[in-house]
């Protein structure tokens, strides 16, 4: 047997068990800062107190929450949206396929973190955003959508993906 | 006695039937419907591991579902309707990647690969 032939036969099976390795054990969140920034759609929606919300609201740094009364992951991360309110994070919550009646009612139950929350009983506006369930959580930089993640907010995501995003911009105004 | 029996037992059948019924699509003709199906198989579920929106009833496969056929009524495309779709859920929805960038390497990596084999397979013959 020749020697590169011998040589092939180690290497090759090296460099497919890398490759494998990168594709299972990537990160989660590695998956989601990898982001085409978009537009945010336009959409002609209320709040929850039947205040049209206009569009220039999400100019500035704002994070956009999709959460619903009946979603019970939303429950698990509302801690932490609130602990991000109380510092001075401005949150928008994306109130998706749910009642006025009951996000109005959790809402007071548990505690609005939300400077408003858009009330989207349809679905039509997550639709247009590709929210795929709740929660989920967008940052939006003057109306443009610079990240998205699936699933529950948590202190490692917003540091690995929002923040760095956030203390970009606001050194770039 | 038989026959209000008889009506009775009718109507509960009519009536369970309304409330297992699934979404029923109406087309204007067969050709729609064909796309309609081809479509959702081709369109991946965004809530699932894998599996098209067509094999999926999570909530927003039956939006997407819903959307397509609104879209195929409206006159569009199905290029137009696959942009629509990976517009907003990403090229992750596709279940057949656009031929550009990186997805060269999806369409073409293993016949690459097949063909370095090949290769190497035919100078090692030659050598012996």
């Amino acid at each position: 047997m020749n020697k590169s032939l011998r040589f092939l036969i180690v290497l090759v099976p090296i460099i497919i068990f890398t490759f494998f390795a990168n594709v299972l054990l990537i990160e989660e969140d590695e998956k989601f800062s990898k982001f085409n920034t978009k537009n945010f759609p336009s959409f002609e929606l209320n709040d929850l107190n039947g205040i049209p919300v206009k569009y220039e609201y999400l100019d500035g740094i704002k994070l956009v929450n999709v959460w619903a009364s009946w979603c019970i992951t939303c429950l698990v991360e509302h801690p932490f949206l609130t602990k991000l309110s109380d510092a001075n994070i401005q949150i928008v919550g994306l109130n998706y396929k749910d009642s006025n009646n009951k996000a109005s009612a959790w809402l007071q139950k548990h505690g609005n973190p939300y400077i408003f929350s858009i009330y989207d009983p349809r679905g039509d506006l997550a639709f247009d955003l590709g929210v795929t369930g709740a929660p989920e959580s967008y940052l939006v930089i003057d109306n443009q959508v610079v990240a998205h993640i699936q699933g529950e907010m948590t202190s490692k995501k917003w540091e690995t993906i929002f923040y760095p995003l956030i203390k970009k911009a606001s050194n770039e105004t | 006695m038989i026959k209000s029996n008889f009506f009775l037992v009718s109507s509960f059948l009519i009536f369970s039937m309304y409330s297992f019924g699934e979404i029923v699509y109406q087309f204007e003709d067969i050709a729609q419907e064909k796309r309609f199906y081809s479509l959702i198989s081709e369109i991946r579920c965004p809530k699932c591991t894998s599996g098209s929106i067509a094999s999926s009833d999570a909530p927003v496969s039956r939006d997407l579902k819903n959307k397509v056929y609104d879209l195929i009524i409206d006159g569009s495309s199905d290029d137009e309707i696959k942009k629509y779709v990976s517009d907003r859920f990403g090229n992750f929805s596709d279940y057949r990647p656009a031929l550009e960038g990186a997805n060269y390497i999806l369409w073409f990596g293993p016949f690459i690969f097949l063909s370095l084999i090949l290769i190497i397979f035919f100078f090692k013959r030659r050598a012996e």
